[in-house]
Protein backbone atom coordinates (compact mmCIF):
# COMPACT_ATOMS: atom_id res chain seq x y z
CA UNK A 1 0.00 0.00 0.00
CA UNK A 2 2.64 2.45 1.10
CA UNK A 3 4.79 1.51 -1.81
CA UNK A 4 1.87 2.06 -4.10
CA UNK A 5 1.28 5.48 -2.61
CA UNK A 6 4.94 6.28 -2.97
CA UNK A 7 4.97 5.18 -6.54
CA UNK A 8 1.85 7.15 -7.26
CA UNK A 9 3.40 10.18 -5.61
CA UNK A 10 6.46 9.95 -7.77
CA UNK A 11 4.18 9.61 -10.72
CA UNK A 12 2.18 12.57 -9.53
CA UNK A 13 5.14 14.88 -9.16
CA UNK A 14 6.34 13.73 -12.53
CA UNK A 15 3.01 14.06 -14.27
CA UNK A 16 2.04 17.43 -12.93
CA UNK A 17 0.38 18.25 -9.66
CA UNK A 18 0.68 22.02 -9.89
CA UNK A 19 3.55 22.29 -7.44
CA UNK A 20 4.75 25.69 -6.26
CA UNK A 21 8.29 26.80 -6.91
CA UNK A 22 10.53 29.80 -6.75
CA UNK A 23 8.76 31.18 -9.79
CA UNK A 24 5.85 32.07 -7.51
CA UNK A 25 8.08 34.69 -5.98
CA UNK A 26 9.21 36.12 -9.27
CA UNK A 27 5.93 37.02 -10.90
CA UNK A 28 5.90 38.97 -14.17
CA UNK A 29 5.37 42.69 -14.14
CA UNK A 30 1.77 43.54 -14.92
CA UNK A 31 1.72 47.34 -14.80
CA UNK A 32 4.16 50.06 -15.91
CA UNK A 33 6.53 47.42 -17.29
CA UNK A 34 10.11 48.54 -17.54
CA UNK A 35 9.76 51.70 -15.44
CA UNK A 36 11.00 52.07 -11.84
CA UNK A 37 7.33 51.97 -10.82
CA UNK A 38 6.58 48.59 -12.36
CA UNK A 39 4.06 46.54 -10.38
CA UNK A 40 3.94 42.78 -10.19
CA UNK A 41 1.59 40.55 -8.25
CA UNK A 42 3.45 40.72 -4.93
CA UNK A 43 3.81 44.50 -5.11
CA UNK A 44 0.13 44.79 -5.89
CA UNK A 45 -0.61 42.69 -2.80
CA UNK A 46 1.73 44.92 -0.83
CA UNK A 47 -0.02 48.09 -1.98
CA UNK A 48 -3.44 46.62 -1.18
CA UNK A 49 -2.14 45.50 2.22
CA UNK A 50 -0.80 48.97 2.93
CA UNK A 51 -4.07 50.60 2.01
CA UNK A 52 -6.02 48.11 4.16
CA UNK A 53 -3.63 48.63 7.06
CA UNK A 54 -4.01 52.40 6.83
CA UNK A 55 -7.79 52.16 6.56
CA UNK A 56 -8.23 49.68 9.42
CA UNK A 57 -5.83 51.29 11.87
CA UNK A 58 -6.82 54.78 10.73
CA UNK A 59 -10.50 54.13 11.44
CA UNK A 60 -9.59 52.48 14.73
CA UNK A 61 -7.49 55.45 15.76
CA UNK A 62 -10.02 58.00 14.55
CA UNK A 63 -12.82 56.33 16.44
CA UNK A 64 -10.71 55.54 19.47
CA UNK A 65 -12.60 56.14 22.65
CA UNK A 66 -11.66 56.37 26.28
CA UNK A 67 -13.52 53.17 27.04
CA UNK A 68 -12.34 50.71 24.41
CA UNK A 69 -14.62 48.35 22.55
CA UNK A 70 -13.55 44.85 21.61
CA UNK A 71 -11.67 45.75 18.46
CA UNK A 72 -9.97 48.75 20.00
CA UNK A 73 -9.13 46.60 23.01
CA UNK A 74 -7.40 44.11 20.71
CA UNK A 75 -5.36 46.83 19.00
CA UNK A 76 -4.48 48.34 22.36
CA UNK A 77 -3.46 44.92 23.62
CA UNK A 78 -1.09 44.66 20.67
CA UNK A 79 0.34 48.11 21.37
CA UNK A 80 0.74 47.27 25.05
CA UNK A 81 2.47 44.05 24.09
CA UNK A 82 4.98 45.84 21.87
CA UNK A 83 5.58 48.61 24.36
CA UNK A 84 5.94 46.56 27.52
CA UNK A 85 7.00 43.06 26.48
CA UNK A 86 9.27 44.05 23.62
CA UNK A 87 10.66 47.54 24.12
CA UNK A 88 10.56 48.30 27.84
CA UNK A 89 11.51 44.75 28.82
CA UNK A 90 14.64 44.98 26.71
CA UNK A 91 15.70 48.62 26.89
CA UNK A 92 14.07 49.97 30.00
CA UNK A 93 11.50 52.72 29.93
CA UNK A 94 13.88 55.68 29.79
CA UNK A 95 15.68 54.65 26.60
CA UNK A 96 12.77 52.80 25.11
CA UNK A 97 10.36 55.71 24.89
CA UNK A 98 12.04 57.10 21.79
CA UNK A 99 11.77 53.80 19.92
CA UNK A 100 8.24 52.75 20.78
CA UNK A 101 6.69 54.24 17.61
CA UNK A 102 9.35 52.65 15.41
CA UNK A 103 9.01 49.19 16.91
CA UNK A 104 5.22 49.47 16.87
CA UNK A 105 5.37 50.37 13.20
CA UNK A 106 7.63 47.41 12.48
CA UNK A 107 5.54 44.95 14.47
CA UNK A 108 2.14 45.91 13.13
CA UNK A 109 3.29 46.29 9.54
CA UNK A 110 5.21 43.03 9.41
CA UNK A 111 2.45 41.12 11.17
CA UNK A 112 -0.23 42.47 8.85
CA UNK A 113 1.89 41.93 5.74
CA UNK A 114 2.74 38.38 6.83
CA UNK A 115 -0.93 37.58 7.32
CA UNK A 116 -1.50 38.05 3.60
CA UNK A 117 0.24 34.72 3.14
CA UNK A 118 -2.90 32.99 4.36
CA UNK A 119 -5.61 35.39 3.23
CA UNK A 120 -7.48 33.72 0.37
CA UNK A 121 -7.06 35.53 -2.91
CA UNK A 122 -3.68 36.91 -1.94
CA UNK A 123 -2.02 33.69 -0.70
CA UNK A 124 1.29 35.47 -0.75
CA UNK A 125 2.76 37.43 2.10
CA UNK A 126 3.35 41.06 1.25
CA UNK A 127 6.80 40.64 2.76
CA UNK A 128 7.62 37.77 0.41
CA UNK A 129 10.21 39.52 -1.69
CA UNK A 130 13.66 40.18 -0.36
CA UNK A 131 13.23 43.94 -0.66
CA UNK A 132 10.53 44.62 1.90
CA UNK A 133 12.33 42.89 4.80
CA UNK A 134 15.57 44.42 3.54
CA UNK A 135 14.12 47.91 3.74
CA UNK A 136 12.87 47.25 7.26
CA UNK A 137 16.29 45.86 8.21
CA UNK A 138 18.10 48.85 6.76
CA UNK A 139 15.84 51.13 8.77
CA UNK A 140 16.91 49.22 11.88
CA UNK A 141 20.56 49.40 10.78
CA UNK A 142 20.35 53.17 10.36
CA UNK A 143 18.63 53.53 13.71
CA UNK A 144 21.25 51.63 15.63
CA UNK A 145 24.15 53.36 13.94
CA UNK A 146 22.55 56.74 14.61
CA UNK A 147 21.97 55.78 18.24
CA UNK A 148 25.58 54.62 18.53
CA UNK A 149 26.97 57.82 17.00
CA UNK A 150 24.86 59.90 19.36
CA UNK A 151 25.72 57.93 22.49
CA UNK A 152 29.34 56.89 22.02
CA UNK A 153 30.55 58.61 18.89
CA UNK A 154 31.27 56.66 15.73
CA UNK A 155 34.83 55.65 16.64
CA UNK A 156 33.91 54.89 20.21
CA UNK A 157 31.21 52.52 19.01
CA UNK A 158 33.44 50.73 16.52
CA UNK A 159 36.21 50.49 19.12
CA UNK A 160 33.86 49.09 21.74
CA UNK A 161 32.38 46.52 19.38
CA UNK A 162 35.48 45.40 17.46
CA UNK A 163 38.10 45.70 20.17
CA UNK A 164 36.09 44.52 23.13
CA UNK A 165 38.10 45.26 26.26
CA UNK A 166 39.34 42.35 28.33
CA UNK A 167 40.37 40.16 25.38
CA UNK A 168 44.03 39.24 24.74
CA UNK A 169 45.28 41.20 21.73
CA UNK A 170 45.98 38.35 19.25
CA UNK A 171 42.31 37.49 19.31
CA UNK A 172 41.52 40.92 17.86
CA UNK A 173 42.98 39.82 14.53
CA UNK A 174 40.18 37.32 14.29
CA UNK A 175 37.53 39.14 16.28
CA UNK A 176 37.64 42.64 14.83
CA UNK A 177 36.76 41.79 11.20
CA UNK A 178 34.03 39.39 12.31
CA UNK A 179 32.48 41.97 14.60
CA UNK A 180 32.65 44.66 11.93
CA UNK A 181 31.12 42.26 9.43
CA UNK A 182 28.36 41.52 11.90
CA UNK A 183 27.64 45.18 12.57
CA UNK A 184 27.40 46.11 8.93
CA UNK A 185 26.16 43.03 7.09
CA UNK A 186 25.19 40.06 9.19
CA UNK A 187 22.67 41.83 11.42
CA UNK A 188 20.52 43.32 8.65
CA UNK A 189 21.07 40.31 6.41
CA UNK A 190 19.92 37.87 9.08
CA UNK A 191 16.90 40.02 9.88
CA UNK A 192 16.02 40.15 6.19
CA UNK A 193 16.59 36.54 5.33
CA UNK A 194 14.88 35.22 8.46
CA UNK A 195 11.66 36.97 7.61
CA UNK A 196 11.91 36.34 3.88
CA UNK A 197 12.80 32.66 4.25
CA UNK A 198 9.95 32.08 6.66
CA UNK A 199 7.51 33.59 4.21
CA UNK A 200 8.88 31.54 1.31
CA UNK A 201 8.87 28.27 3.19
CA UNK A 202 5.41 28.97 4.60
CA UNK A 203 4.00 29.64 1.18
CA UNK A 204 5.73 26.63 -0.31
CA UNK A 205 4.48 24.30 2.44
CA UNK A 206 0.86 25.44 2.29
CA UNK A 207 0.82 25.53 -1.48
CA UNK A 208 2.37 22.06 -1.73
CA UNK A 209 -0.23 20.61 0.62
CA UNK A 210 -3.09 22.21 -1.29
CA UNK A 211 -1.66 21.29 -4.68
CA UNK A 212 -1.42 17.64 -3.69
CA UNK A 213 -4.91 17.76 -2.20
CA UNK A 214 -6.21 19.13 -5.49
CA UNK A 215 -4.31 16.54 -7.46
CA UNK A 216 -5.35 13.51 -5.42
CA UNK A 217 -8.97 14.39 -4.89
CA UNK A 218 -9.88 15.77 -8.30
CA UNK A 219 -7.32 14.91 -10.93
CA UNK A 220 -6.36 11.43 -9.79
CA UNK A 221 -8.02 8.67 -11.76
CA UNK A 222 -8.00 6.20 -8.87
CA UNK A 223 -10.66 7.70 -6.58
CA UNK A 224 -10.46 4.87 -4.01
CA UNK A 225 -6.93 5.83 -3.06
CA UNK A 226 -7.10 9.42 -4.19
CA UNK A 227 -9.85 10.81 -1.98
CA UNK A 228 -8.48 9.75 1.45
CA UNK A 229 -4.93 10.69 0.52
CA UNK A 230 -6.15 14.01 -0.83
CA UNK A 231 -8.18 14.57 2.34
CA UNK A 232 -5.06 13.95 4.41
CA UNK A 233 -3.16 16.48 2.30
CA UNK A 234 -6.02 18.95 2.70
CA UNK A 235 -6.00 18.49 6.47
CA UNK A 236 -2.26 19.08 6.39
CA UNK A 237 -2.93 22.25 4.41
CA UNK A 238 -5.34 23.51 7.06
CA UNK A 239 -2.88 22.75 9.84
CA UNK A 240 -0.06 24.44 7.95
CA UNK A 241 -2.28 27.47 7.31
CA UNK A 242 -2.92 27.84 11.03
CA UNK A 243 0.79 27.35 11.63
CA UNK A 244 1.45 30.12 9.12
CA UNK A 245 -0.70 32.51 11.17
CA UNK A 246 1.40 31.64 14.18
CA UNK A 247 4.61 32.09 12.18
CA UNK A 248 3.35 35.46 10.95
CA UNK A 249 3.04 36.61 14.54
CA UNK A 250 6.27 34.96 15.63
CA UNK A 251 8.34 36.53 12.87
CA UNK A 252 6.91 39.97 13.56
CA UNK A 253 7.76 39.45 17.23
CA UNK A 254 11.28 38.19 16.54
CA UNK A 255 11.95 40.98 14.07
CA UNK A 256 10.84 43.68 16.45
CA UNK A 257 12.62 42.24 19.49
CA UNK A 258 15.85 41.77 17.54
CA UNK A 259 15.59 45.34 16.28
CA UNK A 260 15.18 46.48 19.89
CA UNK A 261 18.10 44.38 21.06
CA UNK A 262 20.38 45.70 18.31
CA UNK A 263 19.46 49.29 19.10
CA UNK A 264 19.97 48.63 22.79
CA UNK A 265 23.45 47.24 22.08
CA UNK A 266 24.40 50.63 20.67
CA UNK A 267 23.89 52.23 24.06
CA UNK A 268 26.53 52.14 26.78
CA UNK A 269 26.37 49.15 29.07
CA UNK A 270 25.55 51.04 32.25
CA UNK A 271 21.83 51.02 32.92
CA UNK B 1 20.78 23.09 -13.90
CA UNK B 2 22.11 26.54 -14.71
CA UNK B 3 18.54 27.57 -15.38
CA UNK B 4 17.39 26.50 -11.90
CA UNK B 5 20.39 28.21 -10.29
CA UNK B 6 19.73 31.51 -11.99
CA UNK B 7 16.10 31.32 -10.88
CA UNK B 8 17.03 30.70 -7.26
CA UNK B 9 19.50 33.50 -7.01
CA UNK B 10 17.00 35.92 -8.49
CA UNK B 11 15.09 35.68 -5.23
CA UNK B 12 17.90 37.42 -3.41
CA UNK B 13 18.58 40.17 -5.90
CA UNK B 14 16.35 43.16 -5.24
CA UNK B 15 14.77 44.72 -8.28
CA UNK B 16 14.68 48.46 -8.77
CA UNK B 17 10.92 48.80 -8.86
CA UNK B 18 10.65 46.56 -5.84
CA UNK B 19 12.97 48.83 -3.88
CA UNK B 20 11.04 51.90 -5.01
CA UNK B 21 7.69 50.50 -3.93
CA UNK B 22 9.06 49.14 -0.66
CA UNK B 23 10.51 52.53 0.23
CA UNK B 24 7.30 54.32 -0.69
CA UNK B 25 5.25 51.92 1.40
CA UNK B 26 7.62 52.09 4.34
CA UNK B 27 7.56 55.88 4.22
CA UNK B 28 3.76 55.96 4.08
CA UNK B 29 3.38 53.47 6.91
CA UNK B 30 6.01 55.15 9.06
CA UNK B 31 4.50 58.59 8.58
CA UNK B 32 1.07 57.19 9.37
CA UNK B 33 2.28 55.57 12.57
CA UNK B 34 4.50 58.44 13.72
CA UNK B 35 2.17 61.31 12.88
CA UNK B 36 -1.28 59.87 13.42
CA UNK B 37 -1.60 56.47 15.01
CA UNK B 38 0.80 56.70 17.95
CA UNK B 39 -0.02 60.28 19.00
CA UNK B 40 -3.71 59.53 18.87
CA UNK B 41 -3.42 56.43 21.01
CA UNK B 42 -0.91 58.03 23.34
CA UNK B 43 -3.34 60.88 23.91
CA UNK B 44 -6.02 58.34 24.73
CA UNK B 45 -3.70 56.42 27.05
CA UNK B 46 -2.71 59.63 28.82
CA UNK B 47 -6.30 60.73 29.15
CA UNK B 48 -7.26 57.34 30.52
CA UNK B 49 -4.38 57.34 33.00
CA UNK B 50 -5.37 60.82 34.09
CA UNK B 51 -8.96 59.77 34.53
CA UNK B 52 -7.99 56.69 36.49
CA UNK B 53 -5.73 58.79 38.68
CA UNK B 54 -8.55 61.30 39.13
CA UNK B 55 -10.90 58.52 40.12
CA UNK B 56 -8.38 57.16 42.56
CA UNK B 57 -7.98 60.61 44.08
CA UNK B 58 -11.75 60.95 44.25
CA UNK B 59 -12.06 57.58 45.92
CA UNK B 60 -9.33 58.55 48.37
CA UNK B 61 -11.14 61.78 49.17
CA UNK B 62 -14.42 59.93 49.64
CA UNK B 63 -12.68 57.50 51.96
CA UNK B 64 -11.18 60.36 53.91
CA UNK B 65 -14.58 62.00 54.18
CA UNK B 66 -16.11 58.78 55.37
CA UNK B 67 -13.30 58.32 57.88
CA UNK B 68 -13.70 61.81 59.26
CA UNK B 69 -17.48 61.42 59.45
CA UNK B 70 -17.04 58.13 61.22
CA UNK B 71 -14.59 59.73 63.62
CA UNK B 72 -17.04 62.54 64.24
CA UNK B 73 -19.84 60.11 64.96
CA UNK B 74 -17.64 58.08 67.23
CA UNK B 75 -16.61 61.23 69.08
CA UNK B 76 -20.22 62.20 69.41
CA UNK B 77 -21.07 58.78 70.64
CA UNK B 78 -18.29 58.95 73.20
CA UNK B 79 -19.45 62.39 74.25
CA UNK B 80 -22.99 61.13 74.60
CA UNK B 81 -21.79 58.20 76.61
CA UNK B 82 -19.79 60.47 78.91
CA UNK B 83 -22.71 62.84 79.17
CA UNK B 84 -25.06 60.04 80.03
CA UNK B 85 -22.79 58.73 82.71
CA UNK B 86 -22.36 62.24 84.04
CA UNK B 87 -26.10 62.71 84.08
CA UNK B 88 -26.67 59.45 85.88
CA UNK B 89 -23.96 60.39 88.37
CA UNK B 90 -25.56 63.76 88.88
CA UNK B 91 -28.94 62.22 89.27
CA UNK B 92 -27.62 59.71 91.71
CA UNK B 93 -25.85 62.35 93.80
CA UNK B 94 -28.89 64.57 93.63
CA UNK B 95 -31.05 61.71 94.74
CA UNK B 96 -28.75 61.01 97.67
CA UNK B 97 -28.74 64.71 98.45
CA UNK B 98 -32.50 64.85 98.32
CA UNK B 99 -32.75 61.81 100.49
CA UNK B 100 -30.29 63.18 103.00
CA UNK B 101 -32.07 66.54 102.91
CA UNK B 102 -35.34 64.83 103.57
CA UNK B 103 -33.71 62.89 106.35
CA UNK B 104 -32.31 66.00 108.00
CA UNK B 105 -35.54 67.88 107.54
CA UNK B 106 -37.52 65.05 109.02
CA UNK B 107 -35.07 64.82 111.89
CA UNK B 108 -35.30 68.55 112.44
CA UNK B 109 -39.05 68.50 112.33
CA UNK B 110 -39.18 65.60 114.67
CA UNK B 111 -36.87 67.39 117.02
CA UNK B 112 -38.94 70.54 116.73
CA UNK B 113 -42.10 68.63 117.36
CA UNK B 114 -40.57 66.93 120.35
CA UNK B 115 -39.24 70.20 121.71
CA UNK B 116 -42.56 71.94 121.09
CA UNK B 117 -44.30 69.14 122.84
CA UNK B 118 -41.88 69.29 125.71
CA UNK B 119 -42.21 73.05 125.87
CA UNK B 120 -45.98 72.90 125.89
CA UNK B 121 -45.81 70.17 128.46
CA UNK B 122 -43.53 72.33 130.57
CA UNK B 123 -45.71 75.42 130.20
CA UNK B 124 -48.81 73.45 130.99
CA UNK B 125 -47.04 72.02 133.98
CA UNK B 126 -46.01 75.52 135.01
CA UNK B 127 -49.55 76.77 134.52
CA UNK B 128 -50.88 73.86 136.45
CA UNK B 129 -48.32 74.61 139.12
CA UNK B 130 -49.28 78.27 139.25
CA UNK B 131 -52.93 77.44 139.43
CA UNK B 132 -52.28 74.78 141.96
CA UNK B 133 -50.13 77.19 143.99
CA UNK B 134 -52.78 79.84 144.08
CA UNK B 135 -55.57 77.39 144.78
CA UNK B 136 -53.59 75.58 147.36
CA UNK B 137 -52.65 78.92 148.87
CA UNK B 138 -56.20 80.12 149.16
CA UNK B 139 -57.34 76.75 150.25
CA UNK B 140 -54.64 76.51 152.84
CA UNK B 141 -55.25 80.12 154.02
CA UNK B 142 -58.90 79.48 154.36
CA UNK B 143 -58.27 76.28 156.13
CA UNK B 144 -55.69 77.77 158.41
CA UNK B 145 -57.87 80.82 159.08
CA UNK B 146 -60.66 78.57 160.06
CA UNK B 147 -58.37 76.51 162.22
CA UNK B 148 -56.40 79.21 163.92
CA UNK B 149 -59.11 81.88 163.92
CA UNK B 150 -58.07 85.11 165.30
CA UNK B 151 -54.76 83.75 166.55
CA UNK B 152 -53.34 84.49 163.31
CA UNK B 153 -54.66 88.00 162.74
CA UNK B 154 -51.30 89.49 161.90
CA UNK B 155 -51.06 89.49 158.21
CA UNK B 156 -47.31 89.61 158.16
CA UNK B 157 -46.97 86.39 160.05
CA UNK B 158 -49.66 84.93 157.86
CA UNK B 159 -47.96 85.79 154.61
CA UNK B 160 -44.56 84.66 155.86
CA UNK B 161 -45.97 81.36 156.93
CA UNK B 162 -47.64 80.98 153.55
CA UNK B 163 -44.51 81.74 151.62
CA UNK B 164 -42.52 79.23 153.63
CA UNK B 165 -45.10 76.61 152.98
CA UNK B 166 -45.18 77.31 149.24
CA UNK B 167 -41.42 77.22 149.05
CA UNK B 168 -41.48 73.87 150.67
CA UNK B 169 -44.05 72.83 148.14
CA UNK B 170 -41.91 74.14 145.32
CA UNK B 171 -38.90 72.25 146.58
CA UNK B 172 -40.94 69.14 146.81
CA UNK B 173 -42.25 69.46 143.21
CA UNK B 174 -38.79 70.24 141.94
CA UNK B 175 -37.46 67.12 143.56
CA UNK B 176 -40.23 65.02 142.07
CA UNK B 177 -39.57 66.43 138.69
CA UNK C 1 21.21 9.89 -17.62
CA UNK C 2 19.71 12.70 -19.62
CA UNK C 3 19.89 16.33 -18.57
CA UNK C 4 16.43 16.51 -16.92
CA UNK C 5 17.17 13.65 -14.54
CA UNK C 6 20.39 15.32 -13.57
CA UNK C 7 18.57 18.56 -12.75
CA UNK C 8 16.11 16.65 -10.57
CA UNK C 9 18.94 15.00 -8.72
CA UNK C 10 20.61 18.36 -8.20
CA UNK C 11 17.43 19.83 -6.72
CA UNK C 12 17.05 16.92 -4.36
CA UNK C 13 20.68 17.20 -3.33
CA UNK C 14 20.35 20.80 -2.32
CA UNK C 15 17.27 19.96 -0.26
CA UNK C 16 19.22 17.20 1.48
CA UNK C 17 22.03 19.68 2.03
CA UNK C 18 19.60 22.10 3.60
CA UNK C 19 18.27 19.32 5.79
CA UNK C 20 21.80 18.61 6.99
CA UNK C 21 22.43 22.30 7.50
CA UNK C 22 19.45 22.58 9.83
CA UNK C 23 20.83 19.93 12.16
CA UNK C 24 23.46 22.14 13.75
CA UNK C 25 21.28 25.21 14.28
CA UNK C 26 18.49 22.91 15.47
CA UNK C 27 20.71 21.50 18.21
CA UNK C 28 22.00 24.97 18.93
CA UNK C 29 18.53 26.42 19.30
CA UNK C 30 17.51 23.58 21.56
CA UNK C 31 20.49 24.10 23.84
CA UNK C 32 20.06 27.88 23.71
CA UNK C 33 16.42 27.93 24.72
CA UNK C 34 16.83 25.11 27.21
CA UNK C 35 19.65 26.90 28.99
CA UNK C 36 17.79 30.19 28.87
CA UNK C 37 14.76 28.56 30.48
CA UNK C 38 16.94 26.87 33.06
CA UNK C 39 18.64 30.09 34.07
CA UNK C 40 15.35 31.97 34.11
CA UNK C 41 13.92 29.35 36.42
CA UNK C 42 17.00 29.64 38.60
CA UNK C 43 17.04 33.43 38.69
CA UNK C 44 13.70 34.85 37.57
CA UNK C 45 14.73 38.38 38.55
CA UNK C 46 17.20 38.72 35.66
CA UNK C 47 14.85 37.17 33.07
CA UNK C 48 14.85 40.38 31.01
CA UNK C 49 18.61 40.35 30.56
CA UNK C 50 18.66 36.61 29.90
CA UNK C 51 15.99 37.04 27.28
CA UNK C 52 17.96 39.77 25.56
CA UNK C 53 21.15 37.73 25.45
CA UNK C 54 19.12 34.72 24.32
CA UNK C 55 17.78 36.66 21.36
CA UNK C 56 21.25 37.81 20.34
CA UNK C 57 22.33 34.19 20.44
CA UNK C 58 19.23 33.17 18.51
CA UNK C 59 20.13 35.63 15.78
CA UNK C 60 23.66 34.22 15.52
CA UNK C 61 22.53 30.59 15.54
CA UNK C 62 19.78 31.14 13.03
CA UNK C 63 22.16 32.79 10.61
CA UNK C 64 23.73 29.37 10.05
CA UNK C 65 20.40 27.76 9.22
CA UNK C 66 19.50 30.68 6.98
CA UNK C 67 22.82 30.37 5.17
CA UNK C 68 21.87 26.77 4.43
CA UNK C 69 18.51 27.92 3.12
CA UNK C 70 20.07 30.54 0.88
CA UNK C 71 22.70 28.14 -0.35
CA UNK C 72 20.07 25.53 -1.17
CA UNK C 73 18.15 28.03 -3.27
CA UNK C 74 21.07 29.83 -4.86
CA UNK C 75 23.68 27.21 -5.71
Amino acid sequence: MIEAVGANMLLASASGADLPGVNDFLPPEILFQGTPFAINRIILIRIVATILLLIILGITAARAKLIPGRWQGLIEYGMDFVRNSVVYETMGELRGKRYVPMITTLFFTIFFFNLFGVIPGANMAATATITMPLVFAIWVLVQYWVAACREKGLWGYIRDECFTPGVPWPVYILLAPIQLLELVIIRPASLTIRLFANMISGHLTVATCLAFAQFWMIESSNKMVGVPVGAAWFLGGIVMTLFEVFVAFLQAYVFSILATVYINLSYPEAE
Amino acid sequence: MTFAASKGINLFIPKVYDIVWSLIILAIVAVFFYKFFMPKFNAIFDERAEKIEGNIAKAKKAKEDADSAKKKYEDQLNHARVDASKITDNARSEATKIISDAHTRADKEAEQITSNAQRSIASQQQQAMVTLKSEVGTLATALAGKILGSKLQDSDVQSNMLDDMIDDLDKKTDNTK
Amino acid sequence: MDIITLAAVSGNLSVIGYGLATLGPGLGLGILFGKAMESTARQPEVSGKIQMIMFIGLALVEVLGLLGFVAALVL
